[in-house]
């Protein structure tokens, strides 16, 4: 029998495990990946954050402290949910979790201004929620800066500037901000992106070592290398494929509709997203692979799996960029295959750059699908002298 | 009579709790699977988060220049830019073009435009414009850029306006360029640290999820050493459905009581992240979210087939109860399909309530919703896991009437 019709038949002996034998694979491989892709989706489906509750303490009760309060309630952000008597009051409030910041606007607020004494007012936001925190923190700076842009447009006004000069006066420089490819700042377009393919990227992880070591579990190893007349090569290839398909099914599925449904930006096109794709779906099982070739037992290897994947969303620098790292840090993320999904995707699909601009990751992604061969000896020494223990 | 009959259950009954227990106990510290998750993970884990996020800000963004505008002005924009704690002028280009080159090759992650008109436009009294390009990969890069771009401008501007203002004394021109004062202050995690923000929900993650992934172990173990498959084994101790479960909870209530005090005292002082509880909040909050996961645990582990497949089935939720606790994306944003998810999980009432008391300083009034939150899923998941035992004890109960009839 030649190697082809090998690998053939362990693939059909695999579909047979993943469909009839153990329902966990498609449980795994399809019902988990379907959630959890529209678990971010859904989840994150608005985008930006909007209407947050704050607070104020208005002891100034003036209509000019009235007007203040309603422009920040205005605000697509914020919205003012509270008033408070005092400072503490309002304090008690953030950390009972009802607001995530406030505007203080002390008595004489308004006298002042007419006085030209120069009053203060504060605003004070909670980092503990840091997203929530800097949105609040911005809607809350924008008002009290246009709180003195409004007296000072209203004196300049007064004395018989158009609005054209006033504009040039209140504000000298001003900043067109451009937000490459996520004009909308959408936390759907940035997280997902990356954390949904993560979390598939996991499952795959954990699937290839568990599939290879339930060989070993149930005692059907040895039945396998049979199959595969000793080459453990053959073996491993001919189980993979079935589960390359599913796994390229599903990823392509998910790409599909972030990409075409959902409209994500993708300048990048269609070649660059279906090579990543399946890079990352040969490269995750590989990977998955390989650590059961380094510690050929079920229970070790897919404590690694799950370390490293988990590990994986914070060393990708998708939240916090690895170059704020600890310097061994950033020399440490080459070995997580999300990081160099994180990168390619950002620089050949997000931003559009031709392939070669990422070519170090794409090299990476490509060594992991070698790793394998490395362990081939010790998954066939595994596989036909150890036993399972628990 | 009755009394001594109680006397005789309440006793036996403890002494069964005691057995279960300790087989328990032995069958942790011997199962290196379980003693990993149980012991290690958490040990080890919170300590490589810390050291990932220990940096908590993000300095010195690179941003590349394309400055059509040589002049003083706009050097000293450049100068400003480069001079701030967040960003760093890392390359000056010729062309646009050639900066987004660099923002392909990921040296930079920003790019400043300023067109020819710069000054002119400065220097005769007009509105001058400048172009902030970012790359928005990284929300946090983006914002370091974003915030020095906007406060170099608006500082630069008051700067111009000063000039042309026409007040008699300095302090003449301070009220015109800015006649209501403002001050912004962090009441909490002051330095807007990304570590300080997410570990301490992370530490309390990481509680249950080991305890979830521990105990579905310890019970796919037991069900796989059973002759016939099930979770109980045949013994006398193992006949009353309280004393198995609660038995079974002390055993992992000790160890967690140990692990709680290492995650949320040792840890944070290890890595100054902020630490404001007090003990009273502390105490009230944990000891209901280790019952909670606990039960949850034991109830989940009843659902379980091999012990491996825990692994599986825990470890990709992870991330999820992360986000829809409601702390990186706010939970008034959360759809109330999984904001009603949310509640059924411990974890969620425990990182908010957590956050409220050791980065906040919250005391346990303060977080009365999470506290009875999380007592009534410890009682909810108490009486499922019960009931699951409760099958399968009769299971065991049929497989040894079958065995010796």
């Amino acid at each position: 029998m030649n190697t082809l019709s090998r690998i053939i038949q362990i693939a059909g002996r695999e579909c047979r495990i993943l469909v009839f034998k153990n329902p966990i694979y498609l449980f795994c491989m399809v019902l988990i990946p379907i959630t959890v892709i529209m678990f971010m989706t859904t989840l994150l489906s608005a985008g930006q954050v909007e209407e947050l509750p704050v607070g104020v303490v208005d002891q100034d009760n003036t209509s000019t402290s009235r007007q203040l309060i309603r422009k920040l309630d205005s605000f697509q952000t914020s919205q003012v949910v509270g008033h408070y008597a005092n400072v503490n009051d309002a304090r008690n409030a953030i950390q009972r979790g009802e607001i995530y910041a406030f505007l203080f606007i002390p008595e004489g607020t308004t006298g002042g201004l007419s006085l030209s004494h120069q009053p203060k007012i504060s605003f004070y936001y909670n980092n503990a929620y840091l997203t929530a925190g800097s949105n609040t923190f911005r809607d809350l700076k924008t008002v009290a800066t246009l709180g003195s842009a409004g007296v000072g447009q209203q004196k300049l006004s007064a004395i018989g500037k158009t609005e054209h000069e006033i504009l040039a006066y209140l504000q000298p420089i001003s900043v067109d901000t451009h937000l490459l490819n996520n004009p909308w700042s959408s936390y759907n377009i940035y997280l997902t992106t990356t954390m949904a393919p993560g979390l598939l990227m996991l499952m795959m992880f954990l699937i290839s070592a568990y599939s290879i070591g339930t060989e070993l579990k149930f005692g059907t190893s040895h039945e396998w290398m049979l199959m595969a007349d000793g080459d453990p090569i053959v073996a491993v290839i001919g189980k993979m494929i079935p589960q390359t398909i599913v796994f390229l099914l599903v990823f392509y599925g998910f790409e599909f509709y972030i990409y075409y449904v959902l409209d994500f930006p993708h300048p990048g096109g269609v070649w660059a997203i279906l090579l990543l794709g399946f890079v990352a779906v040969v490269s995750s099982q590989s990977f998955g692979v390989f650590l059961f070739g380094l510690a050929p037992s079920l229970r070790m290897s897919m404590t690694m799996c799950s370390l490293l994947a988990m590990l994986g969303f914070s060393m990708s620098g998708c939240t916090f960029p690895v170059f704020a790292m600890d310097g061994a840090l950033q020399l440490l993320s080459w070995i997580f295959p999300l990081r160099h999904y994180f990168i390619i995707y950002q620089t050949n699909i997000f931003n559009g750059f031709p392939l070669v601009y990422a070519w170090p990751h794409w090299t990476m992604l490509i060594i992991f699908m070698i790793l394998p061969f490395f362990v081939m000896r010790n998954i066939y020494r595994a596989m036909m002298v150890y036993k399972y223990i628990p | 009579m009755n009394f001594e009959k109680i006397k005789r259950i309440f006793r036996e009954g403890i002494h069964d709790m005691a057995v279960v227990w300790a087989n328990e106990m032995k069958m942790t510290v011997k199962d290196e699977a379980v003693l990993i998750f149980f012991v290690l993970a958490p040990l080890a884990y919170p300590l490589v988060y810390s050291w990932i996020y220990n940096n908590e800000v993000v300095r010195d963004v690179p941003v590349a220049v394309v400055d059509y505008s040589h002049s003083a002005e706009s050097r000293e924009f450049i100068r400003l830019c480069d001079a701030s704690p967040d960003v760093k002028v890392a390359y000056h280009c010729m062309s646009l073009t050639e900066a987004r080159n660099l923002v392909g090759l990921h040296q930079v992650n920003g790019v400043l435009w300023f067109p020819s008109d710069f000054d002119t436009n400065i220097n005769r009294g007009d509105q001058a414009h400048v172009s902030l390009f970012c790359d928005m990969s990284m929300m946090l890069s983006y914002k370091a850029i974003y915030q020095t771009v906007q406060a170099v401008s608006s500082k630069m501007g008051s700067e111009i306006q000063l000039s042309r203002s026409s007040g008699f004394t300095d302090r003449d021109d301070e009220v015109t360029l800015r006649p209501l004062d403002f001050d912004e202050v962090p009441i909490f995690n002051p330095s807007g640290g990304y570590g300080s923000f997410l570990l301490p929900a992370v530490l309390i993650l990481v509680i249950q999820q080991t305890l979830l992934l521990g105990i579905g172990l310890a019970a796919g173990t037991n069900r796989e050493n059973n002759r016939y498959g099930e979770l109980i084994p045949i013994d006398r101790h193992y006949r009353g459905l309280f004393r198995i479960v609660m038995g079974k909870a002390l055993c992992y209530f000790m160890i967690y009581a140990v692990v709680a005090a290492y995650l949320t005292l040792v840890l944070p002082k290890l890595f100054h992240f902020p630490m404001l509880s007090s003990p009273q909040a502390l105490i009230g909050l944990l000891v209901p979210y280790l019952l909670a996961c606990i039960f949850f645990g034991i109830t989940l582990s009843c659902l379980v087939r091999y012990r491996e497949n825990v692994m599986l089935l825990v470890v990709v939720t992870s991330l999820p109860f992360l986000f829809i606790a409601g702390l990186s994306w706010p939970s008034e944003s959360i759809p109330a399909f999984w904001k009603g998810v949310s509640w059924l999980i411990p974890s969620t009432f425990g990182m908010n309530g957590f956050v409220a008391v050791n980065s906040m300083g919250a005391t346990l009034q303060d977080i009365s919703t999470e506290y009875f939150a999380l007592w009534a899923q410890s009682l909810i998941y108490f009486f499922t896991s019960c009931l699951f035992y409760k099958v399968q004890i009769d299971r065991a109960i049929r497989q040894q009437n079958v065995e010796n009839p």
